[in-house]
């Protein structure tokens, strides 16, 4: 009779061992790549979020933020962040746009906005992606604020406009998706949509070396404390009369000079911009590895000495 | 919509995937690149039963509609396929039930006295009467079954077969007198897979062992290539060569109907599934089933898979001529199972499950297993088999020792007697077949008790003759290695010791092919 209990129980914990690898428990659920076509779309369901931006859950976000969020992300990466001043050109509610290559960005750009503005913030977070089950949408609203919205196109969700409408800066990755290689790819039309739309401010960021601390693939940052710098711009707003598909390109310029700007200086930079001779900022046409080689050079780490003017 | 079948081939992403075995399953990880046939889901079903009967009754393919044909002082006959379909047994009512009532109340209307139910259970054993009720519905119990208008074929009764004639090969055609004398036969069928129905119905249904011998031989049966497809098959086509003599002397209306693959609901419904798509709670389904599994008694399993009953929507009611609307039936039939295939591979694997249609309500003894395995699932096919000539096949099941005396009598000697001298079909055939299909103690068994006629094992046997023919090696997963070295066979732990036992004469990379069934599939392989 023991024995047999030892033996039944031992094939119990295989089985349950078996399943939960198989079946990947706790990771995302993969398909066959032959069984890829069969897969039948899920029906999309709006998770409600509006929940996550009452008093009660602004000021438990607001200690998991600056407390646990801060300590860790600061642990584990040296964030630089410049161009902050640029944000007291604001007067109101404003469209957050950045480059995106990690899922480092999002505590990254959040954690580096003035107090004041990062409690307004809300993230635009794909819905297939972050709200596929309630854990994980429920688990990103609390900590990050975010909201469902579909990326493979179809109707736009109706949410960031109420946002912005409300008063809540709303941050957008307009690729659409981190990028594979670090290298920006191209800038979808949403965000000057939303500006256009409801005619707010578009602060462009650009955000570099996340890619070379966690890129995708990875669920921690690597080690050594790698650098990443998140630099703010101006404010730009759509003019009188200037279409979506006329702002997009801007934005995207807007944010490339940023980043031409990590790498050189400020001045070089805008100069560069003026002539209209920003470098691309989508890499060289060259093989996967080299581009991935390239996105993966680290930034030098904040302890070490900082030029002037950078 | 109902997805498309498809052939899976296993990756680094695919999990381990559900094997049947017997009475229970396995979750089998198998090497990648192995290829896995998917049967298409389950297609929608009627919306509307009764509407779709009353449509193919009254307006029937190339025939009167059955309220013509049906007059005051006519002998009307109905037979109605037995038990082995379909497999798992059907929810209660019954498809045949609906449709014998539909017949049934047109025959009323037309005043139709001498009305006689015959289930075509040929050399198969009897139905119990609670059998015979739930396949046709208390009603029609009650009113015929008391009288005894409601009766199981008798091929053994001699006073009551009629000998039709020989059709042009010289088979004879000897059936069911009741039928034969009937100025109306109207068969009742459920086409579960592509070989029911057509002919085979009433030439084979409603016959003697005078009549079936022509076509239930190792010749024949090793020439069906494959059961599956009656165009390649010559059992078929000996069964419809003597479906135009038995129609030249008999009026048959012929009613077909196609189910669809919803086999497993509730909470076994995860067998069914494909397995990446499996959410938590059939997972937990999965774990929760198989560990109890482990833990009941032996009893206590046999009972729960003995009890288990399908859904099955119906795809399609054809009624009227018998060719016309079995070419309709098997359209549906296609639509249902057929999966493109391209090639054989070197190794076809197949998971046996716990019935079969011979053990309904009873035991699958080593034969039967066989039978399932090499005999229907090997046959799954259309244009070529799955695997090669002389690849190998490895199937599961525990081909236990273990045999209903009460259904299965003549199976035990044919397992201890007849397979411990020989196990090739020819040889089995030439040298047993005719003593034990005459030994006047199985005949007693048939025609009184509940048990398979004296010949039916070498059915079985016959069965499988066209996988003996053309595999090299044939290998069980977890079998009993004593019942299955009787019959020829070799038996493995695991997976990885079969395809090493093999390995000497498919190679030590094959190409695979497992054959995800059930729910069932016809590969059409290319």
């Amino acid at each position: 009779m023991g024995a047999g209990l030892v033996k039944y129980s031992r094939e119990t914990v295989r089985d349950v061992k078996q399943v939960a690898r198989g079946w990947r428990w706790g990771r995302r659920p993969q398909v066959p790549r032959s069984a890829e076509p069969y897969v039948i779309p899920k029906e999309t369901s709006v998770f409600p979020t509006k929940w996550a931006r009452t008093p009660a859950a602004i000021a438990v976000r607001d200690f998991i933020q600056k407390v646990p969020l801060n300590a860790v992300l600061n642990f584990e990466v040296s964030p630089q962040v410049s161009g902050l001043d640029s944000l007291l050109k604001l007067d109101g509610p404003a469209l957050i746009v950045a480059n995106h290559s990690s899922h480092l960005d999002t505590p990254l750009l959040l954690l580096s906005l003035p107090d004041a503005i990062r409690r307004k913030t809300a993230f635009a977070a794909a819905a297939d992606y972050f709200f596929d089950t309630w854990w994980r949408a429920a688990g990103s609203a609390i900590v990050f604020n975010t909201f469902p919205i579909e990326r493979r196109g179809g109707k736009m969700s109706s949410t960031p406009g109420d946002l912005l409408a409300d008063g809540w800066n709303v941050v957008v990755f307009p690729e659409g998706t981190r990028s594979p290689d670090g290298w920006v790819q191209r800038f979808r039309m949403g965000a000057a949509y939303l500006a256009v739309e409801h005619n707010v401010p578009v602060v462009p960021v650009g955000i570099k070396g996340s890619f070379a601390a966690m890129p995708r693939g990875r669920g921690w940052p690597v080690p050594g404390r790698p650098g990443v710098a998140v630099r703010y711009g101006d404010p730009l707003r759509p003019a009188e009369g200037e279409s979506a598909r006329d702002f997009a390109p801007r934005i995207a310029a807007a944010v490339s000079a940023l980043l031409d700007e990590e790498s050189t200086t400020w001045y070089e930079a805008r100069r560069r911009a003026a002539i209209g001779a920003s470098p691309s900022q989508t890499g060289p046409e060259a093989a996967h590895w080299r581009r991935v080689w390239e996105s993966t050079r680290q930034l030098p780490s904040s302890t070490g000495k900082r030029r002037a003017w950078k | 919509m109902a997805r498309p079948g498809f052939v899976l081939e296993v990756d680094d992403r695919t999990p381990p995937l559900l094997v049947h075995n017997g009475e229970g399953f396995l979750l089998e990880r198998f090497p990648l690149g192995t290829r896995v046939v998917y049967p298409p889901e389950a297609l929608p079903p009627v919306r509307d039963v009764d509407e779709a009967i009353q449509n193919a009754l009254l307006n029937p393919i190339e025939s009167e509609p059955l309220p013509e044909l049906l007059s005051a002082g006519m002998r009307l006959t109905i037979a109605f396929d037995d038990i082995s379909l379909p497999l798992p047994p059907m929810k209660k009512p019954d498809i045949r039930q609906r449709i014998i009532e539909a017949v049934l109340e047109l025959a009323a209307q037309a005043g139709v006295d001498d009305v006689e139910l015959i289930s075509a259970n040929a050399l198969h054993r009897r139905l119990t009467p609670n059998e015979l009720r739930d396949i046709v519905g208390e009603r029609v119990f009650r009113s015929f079954f008391p009288d005894g208008k409601l009766y199981n074929f008798d091929a053994e009764d001699a006073a009551n077969l009629t000998h039709l004639g020989q059709t042009k090969h010289g088979e004879d055609v000897e059936i069911s007198k009741r039928a034969a004398e009937s100025d109306l036969l109207v068969y009742v069928n459920v086409n579960l897979v592509a070989m029911d129905g057509g002919h085979k119905s009433t030439s084979i249904g409603l016959a003697s062992y005078k009549s079936l011998k022509h076509h239930h031989n190792s010749h024949t049966m090793i020439h069906s290539r494959s059961f599956m497809d009656h165009k390649a098959s010559k059992m078929h086509h000996s069964a419809w060569r003597m479906g135009e003599v038995l129609t030249q002397h008999v009026k048959v209306f012929q009613i077909e109907t196609t189910l669809n693959n919803d086999i497993f609901g509730g909470p076994l419904e995860f067998l069914q599934k494909r397995e990446w798509e499996w959410s938590i709670k059939d997972q937990a389904s999965m774990l929760a089933t198989k560990r109890a599994l482990a833990a009941a008694p032996r009893k206590l399993r046999h009972r729960i898979f003995t009890d288990v009953r399908s859904n099955y929507g119906l795809t399609g009611v054809n009624a009227g001529k018998i060719e016309p609307v079995h070419d309709k039936t098997l359209e549906n039939v296609h639509r249902q199972h057929l999966v493109e295939v391209q090639g054989q591979s070197d190794v076809a694997i197949m998971g046996v499950p716990f019935v079969g249609p011979y053990n309904v309500n009873s035991v699958m003894n080593p034969i039967l297993a066989a039978c399932m395995g090499l005999g229907y699932y090997f046959n799954s096919y259309r244009g070529n088999p799955i695997v090669r000539k002389d690849g190998a096949v490895i199937l599961y099941h525990p081909v236990d020792y273990e045999f209903s005396q009460l259904h299965h009598p003549s199976y035990v000697d044919f397992f201890e007697e007849v397979l411990s001298e020989s196990t090739d079909p020819a040889t089995i055939e030439a040298k047993f077949e005719k003593q034990y299909a005459e030994d006047p103690w199985y005949i007693h068994l048939y025609r009184t008790s509940y048990a398979y006629h004296g010949v039916h094992p070498f059915y079985m046997w016959y069965w499988i003759s066209h996988a003996l023919d053309h595999c090299g090696d044939i290998v069980w997963v977890g079998a009993n290695r004593k019942t299955v070295e009787r019959m020829g066979f070799r038996s493995a732990s695991t997976l990885q010791d079969a395809l090493e036992m093999v390995s000497h004469s498919v190679g030590r990379s094959p190409s695979i092919t497992y054959l995800h069934n059930p729910p069932h599939l016809l590969a059409d392989v290319r």
